[in-house]
């Protein structure tokens, strides 16, 4: 058992800064990532024929990263193209991909970085629409801007710094639709760590160049399809805007990306970076760290080392964001259409949510109304659907932590080596 | 290797280490087939986590996002009935 590795699941900047504290310690490691290469979400590497669009401060970041990591190679495997499917109550990690594979680990750290959050809007679910992270990770791997009229809404920095790439590679947003009014925040603004005041001018500065509107306060309202293109409906405190596109990222935030995720009894298991507390890369880094070495300690019987301070540097400077940030966009919500689809999976609208009655339990949006019950396993509905009929995740609400973590093949179940059974024998 | 998968039968060229979904977006191809109530697969999250751009593959069901393209491979819609 002793010689069993600690498992790692995530390859972006907690999983590996985690993955090198505990090889530090002395303890053999095993780090799976489902992407091709490592990098996770945020330090999204691009493929061998791209020239990377990182910008400085994040490829020093990400050298970092992979520079400690380099020192600890003999005792950490990486294996990409696996997913972690999911931990059973007795320990057992099953792995598939690359990978198929029951296995019984020393401990598991979970650093599966974030989900984003996209209130429903009609039209969410037509072919165009994606979300900002998305349109952000497919730049960093092609190195390419989409062809095509592109309109950014939601809330949050992501917009603008999805909207400044965009410009970069030629082909500026048509708008960003922004529901907050950060600019109303100077006091709250200048309490920001300079390096998120230097990325934000960087990129209102590139698109304020390129004369691209940004609205505050202001809603995309519904997306219609017409003759090939996407025509999307704006309300902004002047007015009604409508813009035709043919492609629109959409944002509101992110959420740590946990759901699935059970604890577990009979095994060390501990969280890391976004997917403990969504504070974004420069965190993710310090709380991989402490994770890993807290984790190494426990298991080597050592005493806990002293937490990091940048840990509690960023939960401010993220709690300053969320305020100049903040916005009412979630009360739109309750005046959506009934057409409007909440379930993306199986097409549950508002309306078959209302059908349920007033303060439905968790069984009956599951059962009756199939809520959270499609393959994203509510990471796209469990929060509206919460907020609409008033329960309150994660004990009444849906969307509790439950096996799998992500779907699973029968066939890829059968085909798993089980190597679990040496420890029960 | 000539990196060329295929979509419903017609050559889709690839960069190596390109996914899926990448290759086929790039291409014109945004659809990737229907899901069983009706609305379209397409990628939306592009991290693996929303399901909607499943794909036949080789004949396996997989999310188009998460997956590598790799010369000869046969991609086709996934038209809903048995979902994942």
């Amino acid at each position: 058992m002793s010689d069993a590795p600690v498992i790692v699941v995530g390859g972006g900047p907690a999983g590996l800064s985690a993955a090198t504290e505990i090889a530090r310690a002395g303890l053999k490691v095993l780090l799976v990532d489902q992407g091709q290469a490592l990098g996770g979400a945020v330090h999204r590497q691009p493929i061998p024929s791209v020239k990377s669009v990182a910008s400085a401060a994040q490829k020093r970041r990400w050298d970092g990263v992979m520079a400690a990591l380099a020192a600890q190679t003999d005792k950490i495997k990486i294996c990409l193209s696996t997913r972690f499917c999911g931990l059973d109550h007795t320990g057992a990690v099953l792995l598939g991909g690359a990978i198929n594979q029951l296995i019984r680990p020393r401990a598991l750290v979970l650093a599966l970085g974030a989900r984003e959050t996209v209130q429903p809007r009609p039209g969410w679910t037509l072919v165009g629409v994606e979300t900002v992270g998305s349109f952000q990770t497919r730049l960093k791997t092609t190195g390419q801007a989409p062809a095509g009229r592109i309109l950014l809404a939601g809330s949050g920095p992501l917009l603008l710094a999805l909207g400044a790439e965009l410009t970069r590679l030629g082909n500026p947003p048509a708008a960003i639709i922004e529901a907050g009014r950060p600019f109303n925040h100077p006091l709250t603004a200048l309490r920001l760590p300079f390096s998120y005041w230097a990325e934000a001018c960087q990129y209102i500065i590139r698109l304020r160049l390129a004369g691209v509107p940004i609205l505050n306060a202001s809603h995309l309202t519904a997306i219609r399809s017409d003759s090939g293109h996407l025509l999307a409906e704006v309300e902004t405190p002047h007015g009604h805007k409508q813009f035709t596109i043919d492609h629109i990222g959409l944002h509101d935030g992110i959420r740590p990306n946990d759901i699935g995720l059970p604890d577990c009894a009979a095994l060390p298991v501990i969280r890391v970076g976004d997917c403990h507390e969504a504070l974004g890369a420069r965190a993710a880094i310090a709380d991989g760290r402490a994770g890993g070495a807290a984790l190494a300690a426990q298991l080597l019987g050592r005493p806990a080392p002293a937490a990091d301070p940048e840990i509690k540097r960023q939960r401010d400077a993220q709690a300053r964001l969320a305020q100049i940030y903040t916005h009412n966009g979630a009360e739109r919500l309750h005046h959506l259409p009934g057409d409007t689809v909440i379930c993306r999976c199986e097409a549950r609208s508002v309306d078959d949510l209302r059908a349920l009655g007033p303060s439905p339990t968790a069984r009956q949006l599951r059962l009756d109304g199939r809520f959270a019950m499609g393959p994203c396993q509510g990471r796209f509905c469990a929060d509206w659907v919460n907020q609409l009929s008033g329960t309150k995740p994660p004990q009444s609400g849906i969307g509790a932590a439950r096996w799998p973590a992500r779907p699973i093949a029968v066939a890829d179940l059968l085909a798993a080596t089980d190597d679990t059974l040496g420890d029960i024998l | 290797m000539s990196c060329t998968m295929f979509w419903n039968g017609t050559p889709i060229p690839f960069r190596n280490g390109e996914s899926v979904a990448n290759a086929l977006l790039i291409a014109g191809i945004s659809q990737f087939g229907t899901a069983f109530a009706g609305q379209p697969r397409a990628v939306f999250c592009g991290i693996g986590l929303c399901q909607g751009c499943l794909i036949r593959a080789d004949g396996c069901l997989t999310e188009a996002c998460l997956l590598a393209a790799r010369d000869g491979l046969h991609l086709s819609p996934e038209a809903g009935g048995s979902d994942v």
